[in-house]
């Protein structure tokens, strides 16, 4: 039967049963998190531009500067935007370190208005938002994993060994250079693969290496810091997890989208979902 | 052309709403109160627990930085300067049995602490220095807080361009911590002015922003929503964190 709205068709699949795939829990955790990563990301690059460096140490050292976004004062002009990374220094002017100040102007500053929460330069309330945020989304974290525990759906979207040999046909099928997935449960191997990192390893680290930014942390959990290389080596950590979140949020969106949009976003919004091929709802 | 024209419009038009939205939602007084829920849940998590790392001498930053506000330049912090520091006085009173007021000379005999600690900025930066003084714990003991007492309020000789008084709190589990200290040496050194001379606080376990500099006196109270803009200090009442251990 035909429903309105589901393309069962797309990328090859046909139609086959609709199932109850994603709880409410999952779906209210999913939709919080992913606004508590914007803000995050946001609020996290308004703290950036307060110290718009990087070092591979642990004190602040120029020394051992990864990154480094700035401005330069020019004759007669307006003031040249720098990136300094890895000690290459390109122009970005009007996009990083002299750029859109958030209140309609231009001014010398790391990250633009635009991609900062709040856009103008306010160290203390992108502190706010993004210590608020951390909550939330550690709180939907913790959610998830103990009612996807109790339900016992969480060991479904685990990684196995027996997903390895099949991630290779996976991933040729997403190519479209194989013509039916290999047969698999709720979560294809790669989604597996890629969840299993993000919601094990990727968030946690993100977590641990913010943490370790707190003299209050630090002095309780002092060996987080140290294993870290350091706070400064911690908060270039944390900003690199961030740019791997970035990543994974941009790869996920091409994937809902162009692995049946409505299908997707239906399962995520009412909880239903049709299979497709080869797609079952176990491990 | 035209039409590029138009869609760089359109892009800058959104990305310049992003700010808008951001912003308005920064300022909306009613999200405040929601935006300090955290505070109490981190206060009870980290709060005041363990000690603040210990450092080596080869990691010291002999070009100590100097952040925030501007060192006083009132002609009365100056004068006593130039004299260094003999007529400063620190008086701690309040909430106290035995209120008490200390010279210069006084302090530094009852200067007990050495430590090599990191100094975190809320910035994100972070520097090690050599800081000595007096232990904080060693000051109330002296005074002796009455029950009732559960802050220290540090009055600064500083004041910003508005002419606000600078000052900060810290609560009594705080003050007793053994690392919490009224400083007086930086790096083998008497603090210059620009680092907080005579007597600065230094908290080693909470953000920097907490080390009152210019400590011009001590009060210990039941609350300290009454004083200044009610938040506990200059940067608290500029909507920074009264709990700065994160």
């Amino acid at each position: 039967m035909e429903r309105p709205g589901v393309r069962a068709s797309e990328r090859g699949q046909e139609a086959g049963p609709v199932v109850y795939r994603h709880s409410i829990t999952t779906r209210i955790t999913h939709w919080l998190t992913a606004l508590s990563i914007l803000v995050l990301v946001m609020s996290g690059l308004q703290i950036f531009n307060a110290a718009p460096y990087l070092d591979a140490s642990g004190l602040t050292n120029p020394a051992h500067r990864v990154l480094a976004i700035g401005a330069q004062q020019q004759p007669g002009g307006t003031p040249r935007g720098t990136v300094t990374l890895f000690g290459h220094t390109f122009t970005t002017t009007h996009v990083l370190g002299y750029t859109d100040d958030g209140m309609g102007g231009e001014a010398p500053r790391a990250f633009p208005g635009w991609l900062t929460f709040p856009g103008y330069q306010d160290l203390a309330g992108g502190r706010r938002w993004h210590f608020f945020f951390a909550w939330v989304m550690v709180l939907c974290g913790a959610a998830y994993l103990i009612v996807g525990a109790l339900r016992k759906d969480l060991p479904l979207i685990v990684l196995r060994p027996s997903d390895l040999p099949k991630m290779l046909p996976m991933q040729l099928y997403y190519f479209g250079l194989r013509k039916e997935p290999p047969p698999h449960g709720k979560y294809n191997p790669l989604q597996k693969a890629g969840y299993t990192v993000v919601i094990f390893v990727l968030a946690p680290f993100l977590i641990l290496t913010g943490l370790a930014l707190s003299p209050g942390v630090d002095a309780i959990a002092g060996p987080l810091t140290t294993v870290l290389g350091g706070r400064q080596f911690a908060r270039t950590w944390h900003f690199l997890a961030m740019l791997a979140i970035i990543a994974f949020a941009f790869g996920h969106v091409f994937l809902v989208v162009s692995t049946g949009f409505f299908n997707n976003m239906r399962s995520m919004i009412a909880g239903t979902y049709r299979l497709g091929k080869n797609e079952g709802t176990g491990p | 052309m035209k039409r590029r024209l138009f869609v760089a419009a359109s892009i800058s038009a959104a990305l310049a709403g992003c700010a808008r939205v951001t912003n308005s939602l920064n300022d909306s007084t009613s999200l405040q109160g929601l935006l300090k829920v955290p505070d109490a849940l981190d206060r009870a998590l980290i709060g005041t627990r363990g000690m603040a790392k210990l450092y080596g001498e080869a990691d010291i930053d002999q070009n100590f930085p100097t952040n925030g506000l501007d060192t006083p330049s009132d002609p009365g912090y100056m004068g006593m300067a130039m004299g260094n520091f003999a007529t400063y006085r620190l008086p701690v009173s309040g909430l106290v049995d035995n209120p008490q007021t200390f010279t210069l000379a006084q302090l530094r005999a009852m200067a007990s602490l050495t430590e090599i600690t990191r100094h975190d900025c809320v910035e994100g930066w972070s520097v090690v220095g050599k800081f000595g003084g007096v232990p904080l714990a060693q000051v109330l003991a002296m005074v002796r807080p009455k029950r009732e007492a559960r802050y220290a309020i540090f009055y600064s000789f500083d004041r910003d361009q508005s002419g606000a008084q600078f000052y900060g709190s810290i609560d009594l589990v705080q003050a007793a911590h053994p690392q919490t200290m009224l400083q007086l040496d930086l790096n083998g050194k008497p603090l210059d002015p620009d680092h907080g001379a005579p007597v600065r606080l230094r908290i080693p376990t909470q953000l920097a922003y907490k080390s009152t500099k210019w400590v011009q006196r001590i009060e210990l109270a039941s609350t300290f929503k009454n004083v200044f803009g009610g938040q506990g200090g200059y940067w608290e009442d500029n909507g920074y964190e009264w709990y700065a251990g994160i």
